[in-house]
């Protein structure tokens, strides 16, 4: 790596500081502002206004806002994101006793969308206009309007009820058993990876198409390449941006849709524990799973970022 | 011997800050001139010259950042807003790309008749009135004013804009490359409009243009203007026939002449290099890379705007010295012209 | 003059009305809203009512859909869950553009610093899970219809803004914009008559697309219970009762689910028409 790869990639790194802040900034005020008083929330059942005084100063609900965001996150950064109501654990602690969960299932459902779109994108580019690429590009459609709830009921009706070949519930660590949690996690991703699979062959096909009638390839063709060489030579790394780039937004959207897959497999994620947490009104635990995510969308974004001046030497000029 | 000028601008500049960079573009860097009532002022420059944002800054698109700008001894900036959205409709700016100037999801009638709307003088039908009075004067059929801009052609278009600018009866047009988009038919049939148009209505116009000859035929005074600085002012027929600076000279040498070469006494002067990046100009005389004359006086110093006639101002160490486009010295000197 | 420019517009409906994609998704759509508004009239049953004689009961010639698992009919309940969807994304995505819209306009016509910030604080929003926000604010809210679909909207509103933004940014350097200011033209008139009309159809398509995302997050909010409370009848709310008794009537799952996949489908194939009819580079009308 040379000295301008360095530098651009530090000059990112050193770029997600800021942009870090604005983010917890930004959810400590939304929560807030959305839970109008707090104190209400802490005070438990039919608080008394004395109580509810008591409650404010117990968790300095009246000190300026500045301040309370500053110890805030001070303390998330040493770690300490408050305790549950419900169950008084440390939130810090649930998040991490949920997270593997949701991982796993975000990532093997990321890897089939990448395994299964990008082909289909090629060969729906390549076969532009036919009836082949009619059929891919109606499923992908289907794939973005289809609820992946539901699709996952289907799922579990077709080859746990009928087949039992999965399980419908549960789920394993995979530092525990990888075989086994793969294997839990079969059917969750693909009812996960559904949308992501139909909006990379949509984006695959799009940009492939656009390169494949692009002078370049034409020379290269003139030029006597087989049409296989062009494609996964040529073609897939001038839309290499294009499909980190689709990726990135990806992450963002399984994370928020893990939260229905996990409820329909029973599957003890971040998702199901911010949903108990806002059906319980948990404060503490709804805002700290919102900034752990948020945080972690932006930690991926950046290692997307990353990548991007690793693949495509344009970008270093930035 | 003048009236008060319509137009004045004393000693005027536009900067632009610059991303990445301590220093600004001066796109206009110093530029003093006056424009009598009825009277038609040229401005003629290449691209990257300045014009443009100067003829903005006479009608107040864009504020000076030094010097200033006075509509009939007034200067507009001292004016409430209020106030100067109505001074404004004196001074009218007909733009070069017929296709952008006209909003595309209004009817062309529409288009001509806002800044009417905006005074809000007259009624509804007044106002269509005016409409169609003006698209009939400029050689649109009134049905035109239900079409939109894209069913029309460019002149159409441009004739449109010129209806638009006299809606309000202003007392000045400035025409910023305003026949530079058409077809050179077209352009002799805008041209002559416009000059009908000034005399039936008193106007005063400053044109815009890198076509010197469009600019020369047309113009009382004419002002030649290089990377965002005069070079030359002074009456149209005497540039033409005695210019002073080297800039016009060459420029000059650049027009079709009709007679066959032999017969020809000016020699084509082709000018060395690029026009230098605005963000960066030549030290001393702006147009020194360029020109056939220049010496080390000309890095070191930048020349003075210096009165050369009545009326006609220069800036060039050697102003007169020698016609670039022939190769003999001249005869006479020019009157008034002193090296 | 009115005449006349009525005209040009009704140009633009024949074009949509011509394109069967569009025709079709817009149809579907209508139906459904009118669903949504008589469905009192429409529905066999009352969605709500109980009756424990009939429970489980499948698809035959009495309850075309069968019933679940209190007795109620699921075909009256399909029809009255059509409201929520409906108007509920309807109601998200005006949220979303009562928000986006202005802070978009604003950023872009004003431009320079204050741009800057807001383009950051937009594109910072923007990488928060959707989903995990909306249930985040609808927990501190009150759990109910309302605030879920006021959360969606809200959570929505980045994304217009940031296209807002970027097309005012683009159009408010348009010549016409300035021959308006040359002709005396304040800022209200230039952002009403010349930037907003030219910038609406890349919004309008936004628009649709976003109504169909918001009927999904509609449904799945519901789903998780976080949307529309029993005993009110939502697709999302059938699809998590039928969850529990997916083994011994497997049926119960395909109604409300295809309701939400169609109407999803609808939005989107009318979005992607739109994107193609009021593409401004192919704009002849």
């Amino acid at each position: 790596m040379n000295a301008v790869r360095i530098r651009a990639i530090g000059s990112r790194v050193l770029q997600i500081v800021p942009t870090l802040l604005l983010a917890t900034f930004l959810v400590f005020g939304l929560m807030q502002l959305v839970a109008g008083d707090p104190a209400l929330l802490y005070a438990g059942e039919n608080p008394t206004p004395e109580r509810i005084e008591q409650v404010r100063q117990q968790f300095g609900l009246d000190r300026p806002f500045l301040v309370q965001y500053a110890s805030w996150v001070g303390n998330a950064f040493m770690g300490d994101l408050s305790v549950s109501m419900m169950s008084s654990e440390p939130v810090l602690d649930a998040i991490l006793r949920t997270l593997p969960h949701t991982l796993l299932i975000v990532g093997v459902s990321l890897c089939l969308s990448v395994l299964i779109g990008v082909p289909l994108g090629v060969m729906a580019a390549t076969r532009a206009r036919t009836p082949l690429d009619t059929t891919i590009m109606g499923f992908s459609s289907i794939g973005i309007a289809v609820p992946n709830f539901w699709l996952a009921m289907l799922l579990i009706t077709a080859f746990s009820l009928n087949r039992q070949w999965f399980p419908a519930t549960g789920a394993v660590l995979f530092s525990d058993d990888p075989v086994s949690a793969l294997y839990h996690t079969l059917l969750p991703s693909m009812a996960l990876a559904a949308s992501g699979t139909a909006e990379i062959a949509r984006q695959t096909r799009s940009a492939l198409s656009e390169v494949l009638a692009s002078q370049y390839v034409r020379t290269l063709r003139a030029k006597g390449l087989s049409t296989f060489r062009i494609i996964y030579l040529h073609g897939l790394k001038n839309i290499g941006v294009t499909l980190l780039t689709v990726m990135g937004l990806l992450v963002n959207r399984l994370l928020g849709a893990t939260v229905v897959i996990e409820a329909v497999f029973a599957i003890p994620g971040i998702g199901s524990l911010v949903v108990q947490g806002a059906v319980a009104k948990d404060f503490p635990v709804v805002q700290g799973v919102v900034l752990a995510m948020v945080i972690l969308v932006l930690l991926i974004n950046l290692v997307i970022d990353i990548l991007y001046t690793i693949i495509d030497p344009r970008t270093l000029r930035q | 011997m003048h009236n008060q000028p319509l137009i004045e601008v004393k000693d005027a500049s536009v900067l632009f800050p610059v991303q990445g960079s301590r220093e600004p573009v001066r796109a206009v860097d110093g530029v003093s001139f006056a424009v009598q009532p009825r009277e038609t002022f040229g401005i003629i420059g290449e691209s990257g010259s300045g014009k443009s944002t100067l003829g903005r800054v006479i009608v107040c698109l864009q504020k000076p950042t030094g010097g200033t700008l006075l509509h009939a001894g007034q200067d507009p900036y001292e004016l409430g807003s209020a106030q100067l959205r109505r001074h404004r409709r004196d001074y009218q700016m007909v733009f070069q790309d017929p296709n952008a100037s006209l909003n595309p999801r209004m009817p062309v009638g529409a288009s001509v008749r806002e800044p009417l709307d905006i005074e809000g003088a007259m009624s509804r039908s007044e106002r269509d009135a005016r409409v169609v009075a003006l698209m009939e004067r400029v050689g649109l059929h009134p049905e035109l004013a239900y079409r939109y801009p894209h069913e029309l052609s460019g002149g159409q278009k441009q004739r449109a804009n010129i209806a638009r600018a006299l809606s309000c009866r202003p007392k000045a047009i400035v025409c910023d490359e305003a026949v530079a988009a058409l077809d050179v038919s077209i352009q002799a049939d805008v041209l002559n409009l416009l000059a009908e148009l000034q005399e039936e209505f008193g106007l005063t116009y400053v044109f815009v243009s890198h076509d010197l000859g469009v600019v020369s035929h047309i113009s009382d005074n004419v002002a030649v203007m290089y990377l965002g600085k005069f070079m030359e002012l002074g009456p149209a027929e005497t540039l033409m026939k005695t210019p002073l600076h080297p800039y016009t000279q060459a420029l000059l040498s650049a027009e079709p002449v009709p007679l066959p070469r032999s017969m020809r006494t000016k020699q084509r002067v082709i000018l060395e290099g690029e026009i230098p990046s605005p963000l960066n100009p030549p030290s001393g005389c702006r147009f020194r890379t360029r020109c056939p004359l220049a010496t080390e006086r000309c890095a070191a110093e930048v020349p003075a705007w210096e009165r050369h006639g009545p009326d006609h101002w220069v800036a060039c160490h050697y102003a007169g010295a020698a016609d670039v486009a022939n190769p003999a010295p001249r005869a006479a000197a020019a009157v008034g012209a002193q090296p | 003059m009115n005449v006349k420019a009525i005209r040009a517009r009704r140009n633009l409906w024949r074009r949509i009305l011509s394109d069967k994609r569009a025709l079709l998704s817009l149809a579907y759509l209508l139906g459904l809203t009118a669903l949504a508004v008589l469905a009192p009239l429409v529905a066999p049953y009352s969605p709500i009512e109980q009756d424990y004689s009939q429970v489980l009961v499948p698809p035959g010639p009495e309850h075309w859909l069968g019933t679940d698992d209190v007795g109620r009919d699921i075909l009256s309940r399909l029809i009255y869950g059509a409201p929520a969807s409906v108007f509920g994304s309807l109601f998200a995505v005006a949220v979303a553009v009562a928000i986006g819209l202005p802070v978009g306009l604003f950023a872009g016509y004003v431009g320079g610093r204050i741009d800057d910030l807001v383009g950051r604080v937009i594109d910072t929003l923007l990488s928060f899970p959707a989903i995990v926000l909306a249930i985040g604010v609808t927990g501190a809210l009150g759990i109910n219809l309302v605030n879920a679909m006021f959360a969606i909207g809200l959570v929505f509103s980045p994304i217009l803004a940031r296209l807002v933004r970027a097309q005012t940014l683009v159009v408010k350097n348009e010549q016409y914009v300035e021959a308006a200011r040359c002709a005396g033209a304040g800022h209200t008139r230039l952002l009403c008559k010349h930037v907003l009309p030219n910038i609406i159809h890349p919004v309008i398509v936004q628009i649709t697309l976003l109504l169909a995302a918001a009927l999904l997050a509609e449904a799945s909010l519901s789903f998780l219970g976080l949307g529309v409370q029993p005993p009110a009848a939502s697709w999302g709310g059938m699809l998590a009762r039928a969850y529990n008794y997916m083994e011994i009537s497997p049926w119960q799952i395909y109604p409300p689910g295809l309701a939400i996949l169609s109407a999803a489908l609808a939005f989107n194939a009318l979005g992607e028409s739109l994107r193609i009819l009021l593409d401004p580079t192919s704009d002849r009308r």
